[in-house]
């Protein structure tokens, strides 16, 4: 199966169970985008700013209005009354009465309690962002969103379809539908998990794989697999570990110490070599594995690392 | 520090421990070693989960979890040394059953619950109603923590969006129910003669004419429907949040964080831990799970530039033990890479935790470090050493 390059839709959501660093691959795909030329906007949708600094944006929060950073992509954070507000701007014309409405405890009362129009506000305004023109072309040419972690992620993704069964008529009904249209559309849209080769990650993500499928029909071609532990020894001395413990005396700490690291780091790399095959079977997706990095990932350097990684074709 | 609680003593006084954290830091796993560890000290304990960690249970011989306790067999736990009169159950927590059988128990009579599981509004939100999933949560611990046959309950909390929307969805959905909005809705006739109201109502009325020109006609007529189906429940639903709420934040319940050695996992601790405290909520202990630790026994490596002619010296002692034909020297670097790379990891999980460990020592909880195991935890010795660390004495655990 021929997969088409990431560079070439529009819209990548990125999902994953949290902790999996999904906002890492979020930001090191804006950053292999726009180092290319595109015009990159990452749409936050978790209530911490963590994108803008992988990017190097120094400053206070992008927040709601976002900002331009330093590493090239526009960074916005979702933040539902804002989008709400805008909406309503749009739909009433009358600013004012909006923002009265908006202060009235009642009506916020209200919104709290109610489900699901967070979800669809951001996909909505994700919309109208994929639709923005400026200068006579698209303002944005690519958009990252990183998405709410797996279980809402479904959720999240999903909302439109509940919505236009839930309400029979009227134009929300048939806003809602150019929302469900884009998420489908397998020409401009494509769904990106984000697993760890861990028992828990590789489980949930078959499962969140099997149902976007079968409920949301977004298109996927492929699952990312981050923090990838590599064997600590070169091929051609697999059995350092056993080597190092049998040794009389060595520099710095016990010869048992030694070992007991060799030992750790090559379970971990056997560990996770078996879960990315689980998570190619369990998901039928071509697999796109980033490296661990053992200091974390620090900055654009690292992110840049990780991004050429990204952008390679899977291995089928 | 001898103020600080230690793990054991909180399990022996409490009644309900709740585990919180973002998803994926081992919640699910600490739950288990927290129970593990409160029956071992004679208590019956449950343990409600919200994650079928199905090789867990298996090797703790129970199966499948279902919505009701599983007892773990006595031969179990006697090889994690549960005493005699102290009891593992486990139990997983179905939130969208237990919403539906919360409707079951308010409702008048069959025909009002019937009228609300059949509700297309009900079918769509019940899900995400006013936190519904994370309020049958806490409805659950509710529930069993005033059961007879448990002294503990220690509970693994829902994964939600927001660590925190399962403490505050009792009050959510007491505020929603107490809100002006739904009153209006389901008493418009009643509250119409009152001066109070009368001025809310213009504005409300307005509300609702909005409402209704956004989403279109007949949407706020399923709503109200809904809402109508609620009426005559939402008093016990409401009395019964606000003791939830008060089991919660009262002296019988006891919460411990966990988070997992990265940056953005502390921030998001330690933000927790300013909330929870904002709450008034009972944090005793912070738990940093899977932090790279030096293995046990062994020194901090010293400064590279105290390394001088440790190559050689590896070199050396590999051709003393394998002969002239081996490559002594690539294995000596190798070795020595890989003793780097993971004394990089050490100090990068020490400095990502430094600042969540600090900070909660000063408030007063317990903090353990949990290392990163090679495996995975799904077998009773991984989860058995998960326990010996969180119940370790911490002049143990500097040893360690």
């Amino acid at each position: 199966m021929q997969v088409r390059p990431l560079l070439e839709r529009r819209l990548l959501v990125v999902t994953g169970k949290g902790g999996t660093g999904k906002t890492t691959v979020a930001a090191a795909l804006a950053l292999a985008a726009a180092a290319r030329g595109r015009r990159v906007l990452v749409v936050e949708t978790g209530r911490d700013e963590n994108v803008p600094r992988l990017l190097g944006w120094q400053a206070g929060a992008v927040g709601y209005a976002g900002a331009r950073t330093p590493a090239g992509p526009f960074v916005m954070r979702m933040e539902p009354y804002a989008a709400l507000a805008e909406y309503l701007n749009v739909r009433l014309g009358v600013p004012a009465v909006v923002a009265r409405l908006l202060r009235q405890r009642a009506f916020r009362q209200l919104m709290d309690a109610a489900p699901g129009w967070r979800e669809l506000l951001t996909l909505g305004k994700v919309w109208h962002l994929e639709q923005a023109r400026e200068d006579a072309r698209a303002r944005f040419d690519w958009i990252v969103v990183d998405a709410p972690a797996t279980g809402h992620g479904i959720t999240f993704l999903d909302v439109p379809r509940v919505v236009v069964s839930a309400i029979r008529s009227g134009p929300l009904r048939r806003h809602v539908r150019w929302v469900e249209e884009l998420v489908r559309d397998p020409e401009r849209t494509l769904l990106l998990p984000v697993a760890l080769a861990e028992e828990l990650p590789a489980r949930e993500t078959a499962e969140l794989v099997k149902r976007l499928r079968e409920q949301v029909g977004v298109a996927l071609d492929r699952v990312i697999v981050n923090a990838v532990a590599r064997p600590p020894f070169p091929p051609a001395l697999p059995d350092l570990d056993q080597r190092l413990a049998a040794l009389a005396r060595t520099p710095g700490p016990e010869p048992a110490v030694w070992a007991a690291c060799a030992r750790h780091l090559a379970a971990r790399a056997a560990l996770n070599r078996h879960y990315v095959g689980e998570i190619a079977a369990g998901t039928g997706l071509p697999v796109v594995e980033l490296p661990l990095l053992a200091a974390g990932v620090g900055g654009p350097a690292d992110l840049a690392t990780l991004a050429a990684k990204l952008l390679e074709a899977p291995a089928a | 520090m001898s103020r600080n609680p230690d793990p054991a003593e909180v399990l022996l006084t409490r009644r309900v421990v709740a585990c919180v954290g973002a998803g994926g830091v081992g919640k699910t796993t600490l739950a288990a070693a927290l129970g593990l560890g409160a029956a071992r000290r004679g208590r019956r304990t449950l343990v409600l989960t919200i994650d079928p960690a199905k090789r867990l249970a298996d090797a703790l011989g129970v199966g499948t979890l279902g919505p009701e306790p599983s007892a773990i067999p006595r031969p179990v736990l006697e090889r994690l040394g549960v005493p005699e009169g102290g009891a593992l159950f486990a139990m997983m927590l179905d939130m969208k059953r237990t919403f539906d059988e919360l409707v079951g128990r308010f409702a008048p009579d069959a025909a009002a619950q019937e009228r609300i599981l059949s509700n297309r509004i009900y079918q769509h939100v019940s899900d995400a109603l006013a936190g519904s999933a994370e309020y049958s949560a806490m409805e659950k611990v509710y529930e069993m923590s005033a059961r007879p046959e448990f002294d503990v309950v220690v509970l693994d909390t829902p994964p939600s969006a927001h660590a925190l929307d399962f403490l505050e969805a009792p009050e959510r959905l007491i505020g929603l129910l107490d809100s002006r909005v739904v009153q209006l809705l389901l008493h418009p006739a009643f509250s119409a003669g009152r001066l109070g109201l009368r001025l809310f109502q213009r504005g409300a009325h307005q509300a609702f004419q909005w409402i209704e020109r956004i989403t279109g006609f007949g949407f706020l007529e399923d709503v109200s429907e809904f809402l109508l189906a609620f009426e005559g429940m939402s008093e016990g639903f409401r009395r019964r949040a606000e003791s939830v709420r008060q089991l919660l934040f009262g002296p019988e319940t006891a919460f411990v964080l966990t988070a997992a050695a990265s940056g953005e996992s502390v921030a998001h601790a330690r933000d927790l831990l300013a909330r929870l405290a904002a709450h008034r909520a009972n944090v005793v202990g912070v738990v940093a799970n899977r932090v790279r630790l030096w293995p046990d026994g062994a020194k901090p490596l010293p400064a590279p530039s105290e390394r001088k002619g440790w190559v050689e010296q590896l070199a050396a002692a590999f051709e003393a033990q394998a002969g002239a034909a081996f490559p002594a020297r690539d294995a000596a670097r190798a070795a020595l890479d890989m003793l780097d790379s993971y004394a990089a990891a050490v100090a990068r999980d020490a400095q990502a935790t430094a600042p969540l460990l600090a900070e909660a020592s000063l408030r007063g909880c317990f903090v353990r470090q949990v290392p990163e195991l090679p495996r995975d935890v799904h077998d009773l010795d991984g989860l058995a050493e998960i326990e010996r660390r969180v119940f370790a004495k911490p002049n143990d655990q500097e040893k360690a």
